[in-house]
Parts: C-alpha cells; sequence; structure tokens
C-alpha cells in the first residue's frame, strides 16, 4: 500500500516535470514566431495564403447554409415591405431609363472623342468574380477570404470591388483563396480624390467601420455629403473607383464612411489592374557586367 | 514500470473529439456571418472550448493541441503569429493551476472564472498586437471582443457539455 502510494507520487512528480517542460518548450516556439513578426519580415504571405487554401472545403461546405439561411430571413424580412418597395422600384425604373438613354449618347460621344484625341481606354476588366468564404476574425484586422487565387491568375495587390464601390486588395494569394485587406483596415491607406472639387488626400483604416481623410490641402473646402472616389496615385488601384462619402467633420478630422457594402458583403469582384511592372532586381551595370 | 495509459489510449477516437471540435470552433470563427458586429467581434469560441475541456477533461487537451490549435487561428485570422498560441497555451496553465478553487463549483463561477481570464488574455493580446503595429491600437474592439467572448461563455459551455455527457 505504501509503495504503491509512493509510486504513485513518483509518476505524478514526473508528470508534472514534464508538463512543465512541455509548456516552457511550445511557449519558446510561440515566442518565437511573435519574435519574428515583431523584429523580422514575418512569415512569408505564400505560406498564409497556403494556410488559408487548407480552410477552403469547409468554408465552402459551411457558408453554403449560411447563405441559404441570411436569404431566406431576407426575404421573410421583405416580404412586409414589398408593396412600397414594388412602388419605389417602379418610380425609380422610370427615372433610370431617362439615365439610360442620356448614358448612353454620352458613352457614344466619349467614345468618338477619345477616338479623335487617342486617349487610351480606361475600363479595368474584371479578374475573377469571387465569393467571400471567410472573415478576418480578430478585433485587429480587417479583412475577407475569397474563393478565387493563383489558379484563377489573382496576385497580390490587385484591387478588389463590390458593386457599389471600392472594397480593399488583395494581399495574401494562395492556390484556391486570397485574403482582401479592406480599406478599413489600420494598415489601408487609398489615394482618393474629391469628385466635387478635385483636390487629392489619402483615405486612412482606423480598423472601424469607418475612415479618416488625411493629408487634404489646407485651401480645400470639403462638406458633408462628398464622394471620394479613388485618383489613381501611386499605381495600386485605378482612377474614379466610388471609396467613401464624407459623413463627419470635426476640426481637423473629416470621417469617411466606405460606399461599398463592407459588413454584408457576398460577392466581390477582382480586378485586372497592373499598371506597374513587378518589381525585379536591378541590373548590373555594363561596368559591372564587364567586370564579372 | 511504465504509469497510468493517458486517457487519450483509453477512450480511442473519442478521446480526440476536444481537439476536433475546437478545431471546428475555429473555423466557425472565419465565417462571414453577414453582420458588421459579427464581423468584428467575433467571439473566441477556441478559447472558450480550450478553457471548457481543460476545466472538465485537461488530458485531452495538451499543450501540443494547444499550440497548433493556436498557430492554425492565427495564419487563418491573419494575426500576428504566435499570439493565439501563446493565449492559448496561457489558458492552459491557467486552468491547471486554478482548477483546484472552482472545480464543483455551480456553472456561474465558470462562467465568472473565464471571463476574469479571458479579460487578462485579451489585454495582452491587445498589447502584443501594438507592439507589433508600432502603436497603440484601439482598445474598444477588444473590449467589445472581450464582452461577446464572455457573453458567449454560456451558451458554448452548455452545447459543449451536452457534447461530452453523449461522447465521453
Amino acid at each position: 500500500m505504501r509503495t504503491t502510494g509512493v509510486r504513485d507520487r513518483g509518476t505524478l512528480t514526473k508528470r508534472v516535470a514534464r508538463g512543465r517542460d512541455a509548456f516552457w518548450l511550445y511557449m519558446g516556439l510561440a515566442i518565437a514566431l511573435y519574435a519574428l513578426e515583431l523584429f523580422g519580415s514575418g512569415v512569408p504571405r505564400q505560406v498564409r495564403g497556403y494556410a488559408n487554401d487548407l480552410a477552403t472545403p469547409v468554408l465552402s461546405l459551411l457558408n453554403e447554409p449560411i447563405q441559404i439561411l441570411q436569404s431566406g430571413l431576407e426575404r421573410v424580412a421583405g416580404v412586409g415591405d414589398i408593396y412600397l418597395e414594388n412602388q419605389e422600384l417602379r418610380d425609380e425604373n422610370d427615372k433610370l431609363r431617362q439615365w439610360r438613354e442620356a448614358a448612353q449618347r454620352l458613352i457614344v460621344e466619349n467614345e468618338r472623342l477619345r477616338q479623335i484625341l487617342k486617349v487610351p481606354e480606361r475600363e479595368v476588366p474584371p479578374l475573377a468574380t469571387a465569393a467571400v468564404i471567410g472573415v478576418g476574425g480578430g478585433a485587429f484586422e480587417r479583412s475577407v477570404l475569397i474563393n478565387a487565387g493563383s489558379t484563377e491568375n489573382v496576385d497580390s495587390n490587385l484591387p478588389v470591388v463590390d458593386e457599389l464601390g471600392l472594397v480593399g486588395r488583395t494581399i495574401e494569394v494562395g492556390l484556391m483563396t486570397t485574403r482582401v485587406l479592406l480599406i478599413t483596415d489600420l494598415n489601408s491607406r487609398v489615394p482618393i480624390r474629391l469628385e466635387r472639387s478635385g483636390d487629392v488626400a489619402i483615405a486612412e483604416g482606423l480598423n472601424e467601420a469607418f475612415m479618416r481623410m488625411r493629408f487634404l490641402a489646407v485651401d480645400s473646402s470639403v462638406q458633408i455629403g462628398d464622394r471620394v472616389v479613388t485618383s489613381g496615385h501611386g499605381g495600386l488601384f485605378p482612377p474614379d473607383i466610388p471609396v467613401a462619402e464624407v459623413t463627419g467633420i470635426i476640426e481637423d478630422f473629416i470621417e469617411l464612411t466606405p460606399i461599398s457594402s463592407l459588413s454584408t458583403l457576398d460577392f466581390v469582384r477582382v480586378m485586372d489592374y497592373r499598371p506597374l511592372p513587378p518589381e525585379q532586381d536591378p541590373e548590373p551595370s555594363s561596368e559591372e557586367a564587364g567586370g564579372q | 514500470m511504465a504509469g497510468p495509459r493517458p486517457a487519450q489510449n483509453l477512450l480511442g477516437a473519442a478521446g480526440l473529439m476536444p481537439v476536433v471540435v475546437s478545431m471546428g470552433l475555429a473555423m466557425l470563427m472565419l465565417l462571414p456571418l453577414g453582420s458588421g458586429l459579427a464581423d468584428y467581434a467575433t467571439p473566441h469560441l477556441v478559447m472558450i472550448s480550450c478553457f471548457y475541456w481543460l476545466s472538465w477533461r485537461p488530458l485531452l487537451m495538451p499543450y501540443g493541441a494547444c499550440t497548433v490549435l493556436g498557430l492554425v487561428l492565427d495564419l487563418w485570422l491573419g494575426a500576428p503569429l504566435g499570439i493565439n498560441t501563446i493565449m492559448l497555451l496561457l489558458t492552459r496553465l491557467f486552468v491547471l493551476n486554478q482548477l483546484k478553487y472552482y472545480k464543483d463549483k455551480n456553472r456561474g463561477v465558470y462562467w465568472g472564472v473565464f471571463s476574469v481570464m479571458a479579460f487578462g488574455f485579451f489585454t495582452l493580446s491587445w498589447l502584443l498586437t501594438s507592439a507589433v503595429a508600432g502603436q497603440f491600437l484601439a482598445a474598444d474592439t477588444v473590449f467589445l471582443q472581450w464582452l461577446v467572448t464572455s457573453f458567449f461563455y454560456a451558451p458554448i459551455a452548455f452545447v459543449l457539455g451536452r457534447l461530452r455527457r453523449w461522447v465521453l
């Protein structure tokens, strides 16, 4: 009996020691990875891209019932307002018909003028249309995961839009998935232009539902309700994509609310916009080449 | 002479349930649930799951499993690598050291202990992420995520409890 008790205590002590060793081993690993993020270049984006690929089949599978449930709920919620909505849609349809005729006239005229002046095309073709299958679940990042990757020729730093406006840009590309950094993320900076006045500025993400306009010229006039579009500076985003609307001005803090439906994204379009050639190592000069 | 066999061996495949369930919850954290609040303040379901299983079946959630879960979460959520791993490893350390004080108490006590622990770990994750970003990030979103996580502990623990009684 006493021998058994001593043996049990010995086993327990060994187990506790093993547990302590395991804790420090794994904690050391975790701290090393964190230090890599803190002081080094972090984990290659490609690794994160491929890790997302692993979750894709399950996420796509789980996403199906959620989409069905959401559309079902939207339908149920919409039944009560269907008569009023129908009336509004008829009125809107009449107005849109008039706008369509005007737009068609302008397109033809614009095209003719472009041909006369030899102005290059500004239309940016879509590269892929993708469904949002995941979100960045942390409190510190604003990103979504879409089900299009390098197999659809998606690359990093391509603009992503929805039917209303700019959503963000691609950052981590896997085979079947891509992470999109939303324009509201803290690390997002979008060169913008005020549609009314043409003044340029930067839309800065704040990890909130809204953004902040910065670096606007002092003599610029900005009003609540002004729309801002991409300016095309910097080469990441094509010009004239709707980005946000000015919704608040408190001294030098200009609040922008994104036009795109960032909180209810379901489908997005990745645009094939690559105005800058990929970065390459500088070619050796003729002297260096000759010397070798 | 060899010591007693680990619980995983005694339970067979069922012993993997805590890790598999936690992995499933990690995927659930990624799903776009369609509301702004859900996108920005998803409850930390994996922390809830780890705390629950460590309180009831600590041997089925070893340090290695906590590390893998944390690593996968960091990669999937796009968070700085190591942060969720550190949080889950500390969760295990906390539960193993404090379990003797709240074991066999009522569910409210478990809930309270979890909330207090989660507050500390969310604060730690805020500090670690701020250090990577090079500036103090807004604390209100972390506070919101802590509130949502604390609130969701009770229903998630209830479901996990049913599952534990059914399988283990």
